[in-house]
């Protein structure tokens, strides 16, 4: 192939000098593995507008540097209590800034940067007629929507982690010594990686799954936070016409509800929601609820991308 | 081995909407011309080359692999310029054209290499850095014409592409086409429906019509001479037709011709003697040509097969 093209060129007829002419391409073809890490990378940076404009960075950024903030208010919280002594404890138990805690202190910029970037990231190619192209090329549709719900899911996980990470360490050195810092701070560990994961993978699959049925920017938008409010509004409705505990088992139907569930059972917490509280379902229904739905939107998002007409 | 096989291809898109019906193909590689008009299936066909679409029955073999089991495999080595918009306005054609150079499965230095190279090779220079929004259509056609060739693909398929161009923009983009499939060895299929453009650049010619198959040859055979000969004179034009009919040869007349089927030598002198007797003023003799238009007439052999 690649070869056959120098001796054609040098017989082609009535080449302009000035040209240089095409050269043909002998060097290495990764294919389908290395086109869907390619596409996974690609979303993973567009997800915070690497390789964008500077305007499509801000919204992203923005919304994953205010939960960082709020993780050092909580370490600047943590370290004051500790100068203050006795009274300092009486602060820190009180502070809002915990483990326990954050998951909910975020969530509005988790649901915000969802909203934003899900139909950023499908809904430019199904708008603009570009998945021909990449159904043309050496990835299947099958890769395609894996690649980019991949893409999103660990972008959110980032956005999760980071103050996570920053809370942890925070706490590990304003501690007596960072050996009792650790010890102390250690067993916060699975949890916290349970909980980001899960959190990461319910949602940016739903973001994903929304925004593959539209290329219509605003609809997706307004799709992803309709799917992630109506439900609990539902369930909150229902639970306080007291339908019964049929009525409140629908919360396992509800996102935001599940993920509220899920965290209080692995950091042995109150959940917020009172639906939650009231049914107190075990820790591992909700846990099966968690992977149910994310299996289902990536299901989904793939089932729509092998239909849609290219 | 041949460059595409189709055998019995057929795509219904519903029961009453036919797109291909049973089109049995062999094409080896060079310059394809795929000609009709329209809704005949051209498209279609493209895309299921490509495996974007399903065939309903049949198979397709692409590289002498089947499209349906190795899907990926084929594509790393096609590139597809479709007929519609396939560009985000917002990213630079080369951050465009080299994120699908990844996507055909070239690396991340090879693929910007290769995006400047094809880049230059279309035509476009310092604009490459813009957006793509503020393209003309011309532009425009040329990015998605690289996109098409930034892998080096071993076929292209185009479609339509010279859309919405204007006749210098046309022009440059034929050229372009010529020049990529003579100088560099790369298989084109070029769709069109502009029998003028696929008569300049094409050296084969595949004609579909309602989804089958017209006719499939090297282009010069639509044009060669037919077995007719047409002869113009101002006056007299049916007792020229009688006088020939009594001499045993098939004879219509069509608007100021008389078409004779020919038979050998000897229907020239039989014309140049029925003319002399008659006394008739003569314009010309001349053996008539095909051209691509008597493809797609309502009865592609009717106007030149006189008394058939």
């Amino acid at each position: 192939m690649t070869a056959s093209n120098a001796p054609l060129r040098a017989s082609g007829p009535g080449g302009s000098i000035y040209d240089l002419g095409y050269q043909g391409y002998s060097g290495p073809r990764l294919g389908r593995a290395y086109a869907i890490r390619a596409l996974f990378a690609h979303t993973l940076r567009s997800a915070y507008g690497i390789g964008r404009g500077g305007r499509a960075k801000i919204i992203p950024i923005g919304l994953a540097a205010l939960p960082l903030l709020i993780a050092v208010i909580g370490v600047g919280i943590a370290a004051l209590a500790k100068q203050a002594g006795e009274l300092g404890s009486i602060v820190e138990e009180s502070s809002p800034i915990r483990y326990a805690a954050f998951s909910g202190l975020i969530s509005t910029f988790v649901i915000l940067f969802c909203a934003a970037q899900g139909p950023e990231l499908l809904g430019r190619d199904q708008r603009y007629g570009v998945l021909p192209l990449y159904f043309s090329r050496a990835l299947a549709r099958v890769d395609y929507s894996l690649a980019k719900v991949a893409g999103m899911v660990v972008a959110l996980l980032i956005l999760i982690v980071l103050p996570y990470v920053v809370l942890f360490v925070g706490r590990v050195f304003v501690a007596d010594s960072p050996v009792d810092g650790l010890s102390a701070e250690l067993p916060s560990v699975p949890p916290l990686i349970a909980q980001s994961l899960l959190t990461a993978g319910v949602l940016g699959s739903l973001a994903m799954v929304v925004s593959a049925h539209t290329p219509r920017r605003a609809y997706a938008t307004v799709g992803i936070i309709a799917a992630l409010l109506i439900p609990s509004i539902v369930v909150a409705v229902l639970h306080e016409e007291a339908f019964g505990r049929v009525g409140d088992f629908l919360v396992l139907l509800s996102p935001t509800d599940v993920l509220d569930g899920l965290n209080a059972a692995l950091f042995d917490t109150q959940a917020g929601s009172p639906v939650v509280v009231d049914l107190d379902l075990p820790g591992y229904a909700y846990l099966a609820a968690a992977i149910v739905m994310t299996i289902l939107f990536v299901g989904l998002t793939v089932r729509r991308f092998l239909r849609i007409s290219a | 081995m041949p460059l595409i096989a189709l055998d019995g291809l057929t795509k219904r898109y519903s029961a009453s909407v036919t797109a291909l019906d049973g089109l049995t193909l062999e094409l080896e590689p060079g310059i394809i011309g795929l000609v009709g008009a329209n809704g005949a299936g051209k498209s279609t066909m493209l895309k299921l080359l490509l495996g974007l679409l399903e065939p309903t029955a049949g198979s397709v073999k692409v590289l002498d692999m089947d499209v349906k089991t190795h899907g990926p495999r084929i594509r790393e080595f096609v590139g597809y310029m479709p007929e519609h918009d396939c560009l985000p306005p917002e990213s630079s054609a080369t951050d465009f054209v080299g994120h699908m150079a990844q996507m055909s499965g070239l690396p991340r230095t090879a693929a910007r290499e290769r995006t400047a190279e094809v880049l230059r090779h279309v035509g476009l220079y310092e604009e490459r850095y813009r957006a793509i929004g503020g393209y003309s259509t011309g532009m425009k056609q040329r990015v998605k014409l690289a996109q098409a060739l930034v892998h080096d693909p071993r076929l292209l398929l185009l479609d339509e592409p010279t859309n919405g161009l204007d006749p210098a923009g046309r022009d440059e983009m034929l050229d372009l086409i010529r020049r990529t499939g003579t100088e560099f060895g790369i298989a084109v299929i070029l769709a069109s429906h502009l029998l003028g453009e696929i008569e300049r650049v094409c050296t084969y010619l595949v004609a579909i019509d309602n989804g089958r198959l017209l006719r499939a040859a090297a282009l010069g055979t639509f044009t060669e001479h037919t077995g007719v000969l047409a002869v113009e004179v101002e006056e007299g034009r049916q007792q020229l037709a009688g006088a020939l009919a009594r001499g045993g040869f098939e004879v219509v007349e069509d608007g100021r011709l008389v078409l004779v089927a020919l038979q050998g030598e000897a229907t020239y002198d039989a014309v140049r003697d029925a003319v002399v007797d008659l006394g008739l003023p003569l314009v010309r003799i001349e053996q008539r040509r095909h051209s691509l238009e008597d493809l797609f007439r309502d009865d592609p052999s009717s106007p030149q097969a006189p008394a058939a």
